[in-house]
């Protein structure tokens, strides 16, 4: 078959960073094709030149054959193609149907926006999502109203209703629970079934492998390989993402490939024997979270389960001082932890990693530097005020090294990096604060397989240094590899928990659906 | 993943002027123009007069820097009329007399000070927008100074501070643009290498971020409104030395110049970016062009037009500037 897309030596620099450096990507029509890679390997960048967010310095694409010059994101619309960002771009006042129709306003005469139109589009758009919405579409809901996977599901949505030939999903399930996942992979089958090319990324292989035919691995800029998934082992696709990175300082470099990462066999984190109790949590309550008691001891992860959004996001904040308790309170070391405020939580020695990075974890117009600097910073400055640019400096460049942030400056904004480095950078914000509580809300987001391991590694040295961690994840199998003990949660309470052996993706899936009212398994 | 790639040298080629730099060339520009048009206007005595004029604003805007930087709509009108009441404070308590200075400069800033926490209470506890907080302070301080002085300012600046302010140290320059360097460099350390700087531009660039990462920002906030009344106190005091006996609107005209030389500097009005170097040389900007409207004899709506015009160029070329680098 004759390919539909075909890019070749697409190349784009961005001050002192290559993030292309002659990639290419070759397609068919009706196919889920992958694009793969790690952190900072430019597939985004790859993609926003697909779409005409991006122009690159060079390169050519071709679009069943004839060349295509896309230099801004109408070229695109025109040719076919539309784009799901890694970045949400709903527009939060809009509503469901605005958001959607958004630059496509079927237009009445004189330029009357006709509401009916935009309402059947989007609802055309939004019904084979139905399952992904809890209960009836939101078509007229603010946008800001949603959580996370809805509002992705909303973009995915807005792109299906350009009718594309070519769709880019860009880290689209990165937000999404795992049953919108499956509605979302339905629909890319019906793509796939009638003739559209669906370029797909991801950093879960799981996903990779389920829906994905063929698969391009990108490494620093370069296509390092196209396979087909039938014949590649999960194993195989992640040496190609690790392989001989280009100037890594660690271990020797000419060792087998990948020998020195454990990249796939999970190193088991299970902690039979940890400390005394350390953090005890009695009866706390807010508007979303009902009578929740648990202790933690020293040395051990604790995971939150079930459906997404039954609360553990909300647990979190909670113990990080960022949610109103009507009742209840929390001891550290036998001391009462102060709810009130996340500062004064902070030098109690809690950390949180929220889950919308965006919006609670980073400060894209500021330097990386500040953005690592500013949780510890108190701890370094002299008399509590002065800073010296040398020793921040030195704070922050232990942190790049020991995560392997890829950056090109100190001083670039974080909104500069890729979306898994800036995770690495609102991760390690906390780790230069030595934290003795760390709540973690889904902190592997976006981040590729060997920086995930990299950061169970460390998830299990904090443990190990006697620190009290608390995990909420999306993705069961990061629950099983790194939980001492998951606790359940349904409707803002503790339904059940689950010990050492019990803690099985089976079981964390039943117990989830179990639950939920008028679920048949 | 791969070790950070730096690549240093193309860096140098990757760079485009930023609005400091922009700015810089405009009141140079402006300086060029002035002498082509009127020889003489470029003169070493006339620059430094110029200068000295920028001083004050420059002072007062120290405090506005701040305040827009916090972000979340942060604006600081009252600052011409906080000066104005701590010229007037000072002036009636020093009465002329150097051993008056201290205590005379103490109270000016304490209150000062007091009104800057006023504002600063008022924006974050009882969450008015700062536009309306500190619009609505002009009106109380008015009624403060009325109250303090009847109507009539009184007393005289000490002679030490007005030979601190005018007197000529080295190269024929006055005293005044030392303190206005001293001060500046303050305000950059201030910003650039102190707990309270990074905690202000996080606050400015993501405030629910901010408080995630443990950075009290309601402190923050209050304290950025107390440092720019504070600042505005020191600016009046300054003003004081310079005209040695005070007026009851001595600084009020500097309330829209403050916000514009910040603006003209590079600042974010949304918040967050921005620092005191752009705003100094906004100052230096407006200050030549009144000088050269000034000079060219333009006055009333015309000056207001050709004001409004400088500002609306410079802006949308930092616009461009933006996208051009993202
Ligand atoms: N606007 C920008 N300005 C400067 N550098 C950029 C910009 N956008 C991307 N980069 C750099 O280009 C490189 C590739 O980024 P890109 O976002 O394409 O990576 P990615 O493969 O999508 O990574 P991730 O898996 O983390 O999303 C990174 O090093 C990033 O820092
Ligand atoms: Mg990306």
């Amino acid at each position: 078959m004759s390919a539909l897309l075909e890019m070749t030596g697409v190349r784009k620099r961005y001050g002192g960073v290559q993030a292309l450096d002659g990639a290419s990507l070759t397609a068919v029509r009706g196919e889920v094709h992958a694009l793969l890679g790690p952190n900072g390997s430019g597939k985004s960048t790859l993609d926003k030149t697909l779409a005409g967010t991006v122009v690159p310095d060079s390169g050519e694409i071709r679009i069943d054959g004839a060349e295509a010059r896309i230099g801004g994101p109408r070229d695109a619309h025109a040719l076919g193609i539309a784009a799901v960002y890694q970045q949400l771009s709903v527009v939060g006042d809009l509503t469901v149907t605005q958001n959607v129709v958004l630059g496509l306003e079927p237009a009445r005469r004189l330029g009357f926006l006709d509401h009916r139109a935009a309402r059947v589009r989007a609802a055309t758009a939004l019904e084979r999502f139905a399952a992904a919405f809890s209960g009836r579409l939101p078509l007229d809901r603010p946008a800001a109203s949603l959580g996370p996977g809805e509002q992705q599901i909303v973009e995915v949505a807005k792109a299906l209703a350009r009718e594309p030939r070519v769709l880019v999903l860009d880290e689209a399930t990165a937000s999404l629970h795992k049953e919108q996942v499956e509605v979302l992979f339905e629909v890319v089958r019906e793509l796939r079934a009638a003739g559209v090319l669906v370029v797909f990324t991801s950093h879960r292989l799981d996903e990779v492998f389920a829906l994905c035919d063929r698969a391009t691995v990108l490494r620093n800029g370069r296509t390092v390989a196209t396979v087909d998934l039938s014949s590649t082992t999960e194993d195989a696709l992640v040496q190609l993402m690790v392989a001989a990175p280009a100037q890594t300082p660690v271990e020797t470099p000419d060792a087998p490939q990948g020998a020195s990462r454990h990249v796939e066999a999970p190193v088991s984190g299970r902690t039979a024997e940890s400390g005394a109790v350390a953090l005890v949590v009695r009866g706390l309550t807010t508007d979303r979270l009902r009578d929740v008691s648990f202790t933690v001891r020293a040395g051990e992860v604790l995971g939150l389960g079930g459906l997404q959004g039954q609360g553990q996001s909300e647990l979190l904040l909670a113990l990080f001082g960022a949610a109103r308790i009507t009742a209840g309170d929390a001891l550290l070391d036998g001391k009462a932890l102060p709810l009130t405020s996340p500062a004064r939580a902070a030098r109690a020695g809690v950390a949180l990693v929220p889950g919308d990075r965006a919006r609670q974890g980073m400060f894209a117009s500021r330097p990386i530097q500040e953005n690592l600097s500013l949780a510890s910073m108190r701890r370094r400055a002299r008399l509590k005020l002065a800073l010296s640019a040398a020793a921040e400096r030195r704070a922050a460049r232990s942190m790049v090294e020991r995560l392997s942030i890829k950056i090109g400056s100190l001083n670039d904004p974080v909104a500069t990096l890729s979306g898994g480095n800036q995770q690495k950078v609102v991760i390690g914000k906390w780790l230069l604060d030595q934290p003795r509580v760390v709540l973690l809300d889904d902190p592997a987001k976006g981040v590729d397989v060997a920086a995930k391991e990299e950061i169970y590694a460390i998830v299990r040295g904090l443990a190990a240094e006697g620190a009290v961690v608390i995990l909420n994840s999306s993705d069961n199998r990061e629950l099983t590899e790194l939980s001492d003990r998951v606790l359940v949660l349904f409707e803002g309470a503790v339904a059940e928990e689950l010990t050492a052996a019990s803690i099985t993706e089976n079981r964390l899936v039943s117990s989830a659906l179990r639950l939920a009212p008028g679920e048949t398994l | 993943m791969s070790a950070p790639t730096v690549e240093a040298p193309r860096r140098a080629l990757a760079w485009r002027p930023g609005p400091v730099a922009l700015a810089g060339a405009v009141a140079v520009v402006l300086v060029i123009a002035g002498e082509l048009v009127s020889p003489g206007f470029a003169g070493y005595g006339q620059l430094v007069n110029l200068m000295r004029v920028a001083a004050f604003l420059s002072v007062i805007a120290i405090g506005q820097t701040i305040v827009i930087i916090a972000g979340g709509g942060g604006v600081d009108l009252s600052v011409g009329k906080v000066a104005t009441f701590a010229a007037i404070i000072g002036s009636r308590v020093m009465a002329g007399d150097d051993a008056n200075i201290v205590p005379a400069v103490a109270l000016a800033l304490l209150v000062a000070a007091a009104i800057g926490l006023v504002n600063g209470l008022g924006v974050t506890l009882l969450r008015i927008p700062p536009f309306v907080m500190t619009l609505g302070m002009i009106g109380v301080v008015q009624g403060l100074i009325l109250a303090y002085t009847g109507g009539q300012a009184s007393g005289r600046a000490a002679p030490a501070l007005t030979s601190l302010v005018n007197g000529r140290i080295v190269f024929d320059l006055p005293g005044l643009l030392f303190l206005w360097l001293l001060l500046g460099l303050l305000a950059v350390w201030l910003l650039r290498r102190t707990t309270f700087g990074w905690n202000l531009y996080a606050v400015g660039a993501n405030r629910a971020a901010a408080e995630l990462t443990g950075v009290r920002a309601g402190r923050t906030l209050i304290l950025a409104y107390v440092l720019s009344a504070t600042f505005a106190g020191l600016a009046g005091i300054l003003l004081l030395g310079y005209t040695e006996s005070v007026f009851l609107d001595l600084a009020d005209q500097y309330m829209l110049p403050s916000v514009a030389a910040v603006v003209i500097g590079g600042t974010l009005l949304a918040g967050g970016i921005g620092g005191y170097a752009g705003t100094a040389v906004g100052a230096i900007v407006l200050t030549v062009l009144q000088g050269l409207l000034t000079t060219l004899d333009i006055g009333g709506a015309w000056r207001t037009i050709v004001n409004g015009v400088v500002l609306l160029v410079l802006l949308s070329l930092y616009g461009r500037q933006r996208r051009l680098r993202s």
